[in-house]
């Protein structure tokens, strides 16, 4: 069986959420050995675990179609074929940036994976509620930490705020919409569209920030950064995606406006992206088609 | 039923043979243990999920417990080797599937029995009224101590050793302990 065509919708969107749960995976392991205490250091390292787990499961399904191997789908892609958001490639920062994504990309996959759980394809529902499992503990644990951190001493407070400022503007991005996604819609693969979704997010994601008064932060949300070439050299000098606005209206969080420009799911990275790549990928490069 | 010359109904002899090699599987794999929790049977973990004995087959298909657990893979060889002894010349295919997925209120009371016994505390029960609610910072309900027994615990993390561990610690003999980490839908 020949490999499918990269924008086919349900390769785009087996990418989009494998390519996040394995880069935002390999950023927690880098906890392993550095977090602030030994809790953290096996926590960051299990949730790590489990989000590759994730991936490989995905990229599983996405070889039964394709013929590839899970690992040539981790591993063997050049950069600019992952199709993670940019918000998972970014590196750890501080802790309180990490608790900020942790809480902003636990809490988007959540609403993605609930959507996903009623999925037409079967056998993605079948992976997703083995996920949903799993990931209650990662959001437990993002939400055990943002509240710890939001309730002070300041320090941590500002630390969280500045990490939430940071990390906003491209949480929203998780929400980009992928390439033919109305198919996906249409055919129930993907049953609500990613602009359905970033609304239902967005609306809990504001009532969590107003109970602690942070909410202020998604107003000041930093713009996603700039993009650059990932090995095509496709991207133009200054190009960057655009998200769509925030505004607090009739009581609750709402997004204005769509999405310009291109980003992850369009294989649009930081300059974060290809130093991590280079790292995740020396070993399979050095040894190609080595066994573990 | 509709008997149809291909495909004839098994002889009773057949059918005889066939039953014997499926409590042979099952016996087999009861002799298959965790390799992280030594005294636990597969079986008594609960995923084994079905056994089915064609004419020409052994069919075997186990649930993970959690997805990137690394012993998943020896259970698997274990499990292939273990049913390959029962199976004679039948094929053998050993698979994990995802559904339905696996939680810990498939573990069997000899399954709990085996974790004590590996001072490891058993998950709470199944149903959504005793789930241990596992906010890393929140008190949880407390989980019974393996070691005196105590209900005088607290959490230390949701996380631990491996992929299926809490970490905890018993206030009354001042020991810390790991228990089996709940999974359940009710969350």
């Amino acid at each position: 069986m020949g490999a499918m065509n990269l924008d086919e919708p349900r390769r785009a969107l087996l990418l989009a959420l494998a390519d996040d749960e394995l880069i935002i995976g390999h950023r927690h392991s880098e906890w392993t050995g550095w977090a602030p205490h030994l809790e953290e250091d096996l926590a960051f390292s299990s949730i790590a675990q489990d989000e590759m787990a994730h991936a490989r499961m995905l990229y599983r399904l996405l070889g039964e179609d394709s013929g590839e191997d899970e690992d040539r789908l981790a591993l063997g892609r050049p950069p600019d074929q992952y199709r993670n958001a940019v918000l998972c490639e970014r590196p750890n920062r501080e802790w309180g940036y990490t608790v900020a994504r942790q809480y902003l990309y636990d809490t988007a996959d959540a609403v993605r994976l609930e959507a996903l759980a009623a999925s037409s394809w079967t056998a993605l529902a079948e992976i997703v509620a083995v996920m949903r499992l799993e990931e209650a503990y990662h959001l437990d644990h993002a939400r055990a930490w943002f509240e710890r951190l939001a309730a002070g001493p300041v320090t941590a407070r500002h630390r969280l705020a500045e990490g939430l400022e940071t990390a906003v503007g491209e949480a929203v991005a998780l929400f980009e919409p992928l390439p033919d996604e109305e198919t996906l819609v249409d055919d129930g693969v993907l049953p609500r569209s990613n602009e359905a979704l970033l609304a239902d997010w967005l609306a809990a994601v504001g009532e969590d920030l107003e109970a602690v008064s942070l909410d202020y932060v998604l107003e000041r949300h930093g713009r996603v950064g700039e993009m650059v070439p990932t090995g095509s050299g496709e991207v133009a000098p200054g190009e960057s995606l655009s998200v769509p606005g925030l505004a607090r209206r009739e009581g609750r969080w709402v997004h204005d406006g769509g999405f310009a420009g291109a980003g992850g799911r369009h294989g649009r990275h930081s300059e974060d992206f290809l130093p991590l790549w280079e790292e995740m990928t020396t070993l399979y490069r050095a040894h190609p088609g080595a066994r573990w | 039923m509709v008997k149809r010359m291909d495909d004839p109904t098994p002889s009773v002899a057949g059918e005889l043979e066939r039953r014997r090699v499926e409590s042979a599987v099952w016996e087999a794999l009861a002799a298959v243990h965790d390799p992280e929790i030594p005294p636990l049977a597969i079986t008594d973990l609960g995923i084994v999920e079905r056994v089915m004995v064609t004419g020409d087959a052994v069919h075997v298909d186990l649930l993970p417990t959690f997805a990137g657990c690394p012993a998943l893979d020896v259970i698997r060889d274990d499990t292939e080797r273990a049913v390959g002894r029962a199976a004679g010349d039948r094929a053998v295919r050993v698979r994990f599937v995802y559904s339905p997925p696996w939680t810990s209120d498939r573990i069997t009371p000899g399954g709990r029995d085996a974790l004590r016994s590996h001072g490891l505390t058993p998950p709470g029960a199944g149903g959504g009224s005793v789930f241990v609610p596992l906010a890393a910072l929140d008190p949880p309900r407390a989980a019974s101590c393996p070691f005196c027994g105590s209900g005088d615990t607290v959490l230390e993390s949701a996380f631990g050793p491996t992929l299926c561990r809490t970490t905890h610690f018993c206030r009354a003999c001042r020991n810390p302990f790991e228990a089996f980490k709940p999974k359940t839908r009710s969350r």
